[in-house]
């Protein structure tokens, strides 16, 4: 049995008398990409929000890393890097000022050029955001959550809005993070990234969990069910033609 | 000790924001000088009035003359001790200073004094004739021969403080108001809209020092509007500036924290500019007509004068005007830092209980 290092344990979220989340319960493993899937409005980012104590939890309990996240909210974001879903930075500092700031956020003075570098931004560093295009950003917000070195990272919807190429590139941005120890747990719609990136995923709808397990099992447990798509399996589809076609080299001004 | 080294590190990152920002200095030093500059050109000064000053030593025979000149409508009695009616001249309030010493008596008085404003000297030379007239009438009535009272004038120096040194103070201190008031209503709702704040309370920040850092950058921001407001129009526009930057520095910074404590409210309130932007101007725009920035409260009517004169803004350009064109110390200024003391608590304790993050 694999280390659990976030335990959520019939966690809540209300707002008035919707309940955005409704008493889900689920284990991350360390170093794992754990992928919390659904539907808009389907409460992931609801769920995330409580973890990263940007939320108060109405019911329920998140452990991370041993710490109790509705008692121990600082220490929590202490070890925890997050990725908001629109999150944006100070206009007229450039990205090394920025990652700056924010590691002496955490008390720390960090080494800014290494942090762009692991995002592959080294040649941006006297830029600002707002000259980034959409990939580079979330390149960015990435390396701004990795300042205090986290144990957990959370990305919301890392990849929305991105074209093919740079969904690509993050991909391997993401991969590259937790080979070097890293646990992640980022919330997607798209889920070709699901079955490339996670190791297990989470099915949310209407603020339940209603599958949780490694990719590849989902699918084996539905064909098992007598599961036939009505059309012959392909051999490609119209993204790798449109790779095929652009290429894999990234587009960005 | 840390947290020290952040609030600096918070603060550094402000100015260099606010320095790349060039609009944003533009519009709270560029904007309020180019104001003053305007004002410069303005002269409601000298409208074919004279003042004059007299200084009656001599009780019931004086009065009798100070009658007769209150007949003269050209011009317009200030009675007074002869130290205060001396430093009215000297600023320019007094085109003469007329004693009548404790001896006089109309029938048999050689001489008179009469001091004038040596910037002057046509509206000082025909006082002084309209004052030889009055003079020469009185003893005339009164003895029927011609042995004359003379009035000999003589000039002293006078600073002749104009509107526009009335208004330049005004305006430097309502402008310290606009960056208080507007600058943080609007900054801080764009920070919270755009999703700023909500990223660096993912960050283990204490968002008090958050708060002080942008207070500070802020309160930077005001002693350049103090310098650059006052030497600008001191060297180019006139300005009488006799005043110390060090107690002008002292009241700019009580003032300007509480306008950024109503600005923080007013942030706290609103969720959107457009919330904001009515509000930070209902608080705003009666003090800059009222407070006395562009004309004297003394104008208002009595009920209205009872209420703006406990105003913030009302103290703060008092104690500004008073500091800069009279040279008036932090001592002389007292009732209006007081004035802004209680406000400050009140705008700060307001501003707490109002203000939110999100």
């Amino acid at each position: 049995m694999p280390e659990s290092i976030l335990n959520v344990s019939s966690l809540v979220k209300r707002y008035g008398t919707l309940t955005a989340v409704d008493g889900i319960s689920f284990d991350v493993f360390r170093q794992e990409i754990f992928g919390i899937l659904g539907p808009n409005g389907a409460g992931k980012t609801s769920t995330l929000e409580m973890i990263e104590t940007l939320r108060p939890i109405d019911g329920g309990e998140a452990t991370l890393n041993g710490l109790n996240v509705k008692s121990q909210p600082q220490q929590v974001k202490r070890i925890i890097g997050v990725q908001l879903q629109s999150s944006s930075f100070f206009d007229k500092l450039n990205l090394k000022e920025l990652l700056e700031l924010f590691g002496e956020m955490y008390g720390r003075q960090v080494n800014a050029r290494e942090l762009l570098a692991e995002v592959e931004l080294e040649d941006k560093a006297k830029s600002q955001v707002a000259q980034l295009s959409g990939g580079q950003k979330q390149r960015f917000s990435i390396a701004a959550a990795l300042v205090n070195e986290p144990v957990v990272l959370f990305l919301d919807e890392p990849t929305t809005g991105l074209d093919p190429q740079s969904r690509r590139h993050l991909w391997g941005v993401i991969k590259r993070i937790r080979s070097e120890g890293k646990t992640i747990v980022l919330t997607t719609h798209y889920m070709e990234e699901a079955e490339e990136l996670c190791d297990r995923v989470a099915i949310m709808d209407q603020g339940k969990i209603i599958a949780l397990d490694k990719p590849q099992a989902l699918i084996t447990q539905l064909l098992a069910g007598g599961f036939t798509k009505e059309r012959v399996e392909r051999l490609a589809n119209l993204e790798d033609v449109f790779l095929h076609l652009t290429g894999h080299v990234l587009r960005e001004d | 000790m840390t947290s020290f080294r952040l609030k600096w590190k918070l603060f550094l990152a402000s100015l260099k924001m606010l320095f790349r920002q060039r609009e944003a200095v533009l519009w709270s030093i560029l904007l309020p000088l180019f104001m003053i500059l305007l004002f410069s050109f303005v002269r409601f000064d000298g409208m074919g009035r004279l003042d004059l000053g007299v200084v009656n030593q001599a009780g019931e025979s004086g009065a009798k003359l100070i009658d007769s000149l209150r007949d003269v409508k050209t011009l317009k009695i200030h009675e007074g001790t002869q130290e205060e009616e001396l430093a009215q001249l000297e600023k320019g309030d007094r085109e003469l200073v007329l004693i009548i010493p404790s001896n006089f008596v109309a029938s048999q008085h050689r001489e008179l004094v009469a001091y004038t404003n040596d910037a002057r000297p046509q509206e000082a030379q025909l006082g002084g004739l309209i004052l030889q007239r009055i003079l020469d009438e009185l003893a005339f009535a009164e003895r029927g021969d011609a042995g004359r009272v003379v009035v000999r004038t003589q000039p002293v120096k006078s600073r002749n403080l104009t509107y526009f040194d009335f208004v330049a103070p005004g305006i430097l201190s309502m402008s310290i108001m606009q960056l208080g008031i507007f600058g943080v209503a609007f900054g801080f709702v764009a920070l919270k809209k755009r999703g700023i704040l909500r990223r660096l309370f993912v960050t283990p920040i204490n968002p008090n020092d958050f708060i002080i850092a942008q207070v500070a950058m802020r309160l930077v921001l005001v002693m350049l509007q103090i310098l650059v407001m006052t030497l600008v129009p001191y060297f180019f526009l006139g300005l009488h500036f006799i005043g110390s930057f060090l107690e002008m520095f002292a009241v700019g910074i009580l003032g300007a924290i509480v306008f950024l404590a109503m600005g923080f409210a007013i942030a706290g309130i609103g969720k959107s500019e457009d919330q904001v932007a009515p509000l930070a101007n209902i608080i705003a725009m009666p003090m800059m007509l009222l407070s006395g920035i562009f004309f004297s409260r003394n104008s208002l009517p009595g009920f209205v004068r009872a209420v703006v004169d406990y105003l913030p803004l009302s103290f703060l350009a008092d104690a500004m005007r008073s500091i800069a064109i009279d040279g008036a110390s932090i001592g002389q200024v007292l009732p209006q830092i007081a004035g802004l003391a209680i406000w400050s608590v009140v705008a700060v304790v307001v501003a707490v209980k109002m203000f939110r993050w999100e």
